[in-house]
C-alpha cells in the first residue's frame, strides 16, 4: 500500500525533487526577495538598535534598547492598541460583509461568476488615493450623501460624517473588502456541493450545515482573507489622514512622523516598524495554527 | 565549467541591470553625470524642492534659455528632504530648506558656501532678510519665499473678531477648527500664547504647554498640513491656523468671506531658501538657477501661482495692486513675528508631547 502510494506520487510528479536547472528558475525571485525584503528588514532591525542622529539619520557606534523601551511608552502603546482595534474591527466587518458575497459569486455559473468577479476588481483600476478622496466628496458636509439625504427628506440638518472615526472605518472596509472576497471565493469555488447535500440529507439544518461543513471547508480562504485584511490595515496611514482628518493617529502615522515629520527619529521609527513586523508574525502564526486545527478536525 | 560560470555571471549581470533599471530614474540620473564628461554634466541640474512651490513654466523657461535640464524632485517636509539627502543616492545640486533647517545643515556642514559673484541679482533681496539667526550673512542660503502661520476665518460663519490663539480655541468653536498637523508649529503657538518665545523649548516650558494643548486639541476637527484651505473652502470647518500662502488663496478664491489674521500673541515667520548641499555636482548651474529665480520678472510669476510674501523687493514693485493688498501675503501693520531656530534633539520630545496630547484628545 505504502509502496503503491509512493509510486503513484512519483508518477504524478507530486513528490519529485526539482532538478538543479529547475531550481535556477527560482533565482530571480530569491534575488528579488533578498534585495527588497530581507535587506530592508535587516537595515530596519539594525537601525532600531542605534541612536537618533542630529539630522534625522542614525548615530553609529552605540547599541541601545531605548527605542524598544519607547515603544512600550504609554503614549505609543495606546496608539498601537488602537491600531490593532481598528484593524480588527475592519477585518470583522470585511468578513461579515465579504463572506456572503464571495459565497454567492462562487455558487453562480461561470458566466455570471466572471462578470461579478470583474465587478469586485474594477476599483483596482483606479489609484487607491483617488478612490479615498472620492469618499471625501461623498461624506463631506456639503457632499453627495448629505445632499441626497436632505433631498429625500430623511434628515433636516447635514450629518457630520467626514473626519470622524466612523469615516475611517468606512474607508478601511472599502479599501480592504476585495482582499477578503477574493480568497474566500477561491475556497468556495472548490467547495463540493455534494458534501452540502449530504449534510442536509443526514439531517443537518442549514445553520448546522453552514457551521459544520461549509465554514470548515472554506477555512483556508477565510484565513487568507483575514491575514490579507488585518495585516495591511494595521500599517495603513493614508486613510485615517484623509478621512479621519488626522485626528485618529495609527501606528503607521507615528512611523511616518519619525522619518518624514518633526520628530526626525529614524531609530524609533525602525523600532516601531520591527514591532509591527513582529505583530504580523504573531497574527500569521495564530491564523495558521487555527487553520491546522480546523483541518485536523475536518 | 568555465563557460558555465561565465553564463552564470551574465545572468547575474543581466539581473543587476534589470534591477538597476527597475529602481527608477533617480538612480540612473545619479549614475549618468558621474560617468559622463564635464561638458554634459553642466547640462543637468538636480533640484530637490518643496512640492507645490515652483511653477513648471518657470523651470521650462530656464531650460529653454540655458539648455540646462532640470530634474525636479519634490518633498513635503524639511525632515523628508534631510532624510533623503543624508541617505545619499542622487547628488542634489539645489535644495530648499526652511530657516531652522538651514541652521541645522550649516551646523552639520551639509551646505556649501555660495559664490556671491555668480549671483548678481542677490541685491534684489530686501535688507530685512539679512542678519537673521539662521544665516546672518546669507552666506549659504538665498531667500525664495517668506510666509507666516496665522488664523484663517470664514467671516460669514464667524462674526466675532478672531485675532489671537486664545480666541480661536474657544469651546464654542469645537469641531469647527483646522490646524496644521505639525508638532513644532502647534507647540510654538502654545508657547506664544503663554507669552514665551516660540523657540523657548525646555522641559519646564514644555510642562506649561501640556495643559494648553489638553485644552486646545479636543476642539480641533482636522489636522492637515498639506492643504488646510480645502476643508475651509468646502465649509467643513470655519476657522483654522494655516500657512499664509493658503490664507492668500482663500482670500483670492473664497468669494470674499475669508480673512487672514496674525495672532497678536506672536506668530511663526518662515523663510524658505535655496541652498547648495555638499556633494553637489553642478555648482555653476545651481548658481545660475538661483540668479534666474531672483530676476524680478521671473519672481512675479512665482508669486502669481504661490502668493507667499516675496522677499524680492524689485519683484514686489511689479506685483499688482490686488496682490499687494492681500493681507495674507503682505500683512498690514507690524505684527510680532519669530523665525524658528534649530532645537536639535528636543524635536523628538516636542513630537512626543504633541502625539500624546492628540491621542488623548481623540479618545
Amino acid at each position: 500500500m505504502r509502496q503503491g502510494a509512493a509510486r503513484f506520487a512519483a508518477a504524478t510528479g507530486a513528490q519529485r525533487e526539482p532538478t538543479r536547472i529547475g531550481s535556477l528558475l527560482l533565482l530571480p525571485i530569491v534575488l528579488w526577495a533578498a534585495a527588497f525584503v530581507v535587506a530592508p528588514a535587516a537595515i530596519m532591525l539594525t537601525y532600531s538598535f542605534l541612536e537618533r542622529g542630529t539630522l534625522g539619520g542614525v548615530q553609529w557606534g552605540t547599541f541601545t534598547f531605548d527605542n524598544y523601551a519607547n515603544v512600550g511608552n504609554p503614549i505609543y502603546l495606546r496608539i498601537v492598541v488602537r491600531s490593532i482595534l481598528y484593524a480588527g474591527l475592519t477585518t470583522l466587518i470585511c468578513l461579515a460583509a465579504g463572506y456572503p458575497v464571495a459565497y454567492l459569486i462562487g455558487r453562480f455559473d461561470a458566466r455570471w461568476r466572471n462578470l461579478l468577479l470583474m465587478a469586485v476588481m474594477v476599483p483596482f483600476w483606479t489609484s487607491f488615493l483617488i478612490r479615498t478622496y472620492a469618499w471625501v466628496t461623498i461624506l463631506k458636509t456639503q457632499g453627495i450623501l448629505n445632499s441626497l439625504l436632505l433631498g429625500i427628506g430623511v434628515i433636516s440638518e447635514p450629518l457630520d460624517m467626514l473626519y470622524t472615526p466612523g469615516a475611517v472605518v468606512v474607508g478601511l472596509v472599502y479599501t480592504f473588502l476585495p482582499f477578503m472576497i477574493l480568497p474566500i471565493f477561491t475556497s468556495v469555488e472548490k467547495l463540493d456541493g455534494a458534501l452540502i447535500e449530504a449534510a442536509l440529507d443526514l439531517g443537518a439544518g442549514p445553520v448546522r450545515a453552514f457551521s459544520r461543513v461549509i465554514v470548515p471547508l472554506t477555512a483556508p480562504g477565510i484565513s487568507a482573507g483575514v491575514l490579507l485584511v488585518f495585516v495591511p490595515a494595521l500599517g495603513i496611514y493614508a486613510v485615517n489622514d484623509i478621512l479621519g482628518g488626522g485626528r485618529v493617529d495609527m501606528i503607521g502615522n507615528i512611523i511616518e512622523n519619525q522619518i518624514k515629520g518633526n520628530a526626525r527619529n529614524q531609530p524609533f521609527g525602525a523600532a516601531l516598524g520591527t514591532a509591527l513586523l513582529f505583530t504580523f508574525g504573531v497574527a500569521y502564526y495564530f491564523v495558521n495554527q487555527r487553520q491546522r486545527t480546523a483541518e485536523g478536525r475536518g | 565549467m568555465r563557460a558555465r560560470s561565465n553564463d552564470w555571471k551574465r545572468v547575474v549581470g543581466a539581473l543587476a541591470l534589470a534591477t538597476a533599471l527597475a529602481c527608477g530614474g533617480g538612480e540612473e540620473e545619479a549614475a549618468a553625470p558621474a560617468a559622463a564628461p564635464a561638458a554634459d554634466e553642466a547640462r543637468e541640474l538636480n533640484l530637490f524642492a518643496w512640492s507645490e512651490y515652483l511653477p513648471q513654466g518657470v523651470i521650462d523657461e530656464f531650460t529653454a534659455e540655458t539648455g540646462i535640464q532640470v530634474n525636479y524632485e519634490r518633498y513635503g517636509s524639511n525632515e523628508e528632504m534631510l532624510a533623503k539627502l543624508t541617505a545619499g543616492g542622487t547628488p542634489y545640486d539645489l535644495v530648499q530648506p526652511s530657516e531652522y533647517t538651514v541652521e541645522a545643515m550649516v551646523k552639520e556642514g551639509l551646505l556649501v558656501p555660495l559664490d556671491k559673484s555668480l549671483i548678481p541679482n542677490l541685491k534684489n533681496i530686501g535688507p530685512e532678510y539679512m542678519g537673521l539667526q539662521h544665516d546672518p550673512e546669507l552666506a549659504y542660503s538665498v531667500p525664495y519665499m517668506q510666509g507666516t502661520v496665522g488664523i484663517a476665518v470664514n467671516t460669514e460663519k464667524i462674526t466675532e473678531p478672531v485675532d489671537s490663539y486664545a480666541a480661536v480655541f474657544q469651546e464654542k468653536y469645537k469641531g469647527r477648527i483646522v490646524v496644521l498637523d505639525d508638532s513644532r508649529e502647534v507647540v510654538s503657538w502654545a508657547l506664544e500664547s503663554l507669552g514665551l518665545s516660540a523657540n523657548d523649548v525646555t522641559p519646564e516650558t514644555l510642562e506649561k504647554v501640556k495643559p494648553v494643548l489638553a485644552k486646545w486639541l479636543p476642539l480641533v476637527k482636522i489636522y492637515d498640513s498639506d492643504s488646510p484651505k480645502t476643508s475651509l473652502l468646502s465649509g467643513d470647518v470655519d476657522l483654522g491656523i494655516v500657512w499664509s500662502g493658503e490664507g492668500a488663496i482663500l482670500i483670492n478664491e473664497g468669494g470674499g468671506q475669508f480673512a487672514y489674521v496674525l495672532p497678536k500673541e506672536g506668530a511663526h515667520m518662515f523663510i524658505d531658501s535655496f541652498a547648495i548641499p555638499k556633494g553637489a555636482q553642478n555648482f555653476a548651474g545651481a548658481h545660475k538657477f538661483i540668479d534666474y529665480i531672483l530676476r524680478p520678472e521671473v519672481s512675479v510669476k512665482i508669486s502669481a501661482d504661490f502668493p507667499y510674501t516675496n522677499p524680492n523687493v524689485e519683484a514686489r514693485k511689479l506685483l499688482s495692486e490686488k496682490e499687494l493688498a492681500n493681507g495674507a501675503s503682505y500683512p498690514p501693520g507690524s505684527p510680532k513675528l519669530e523665525t524658528f531656530v534649530d532645537i536639535g534633539a528636543a524635536a523628538a520630545t516636542v513630537d512626543a508631547l504633541f502625539t500624546n496630547a492628540k491621542a488623548q484628545a481623540g479618545s
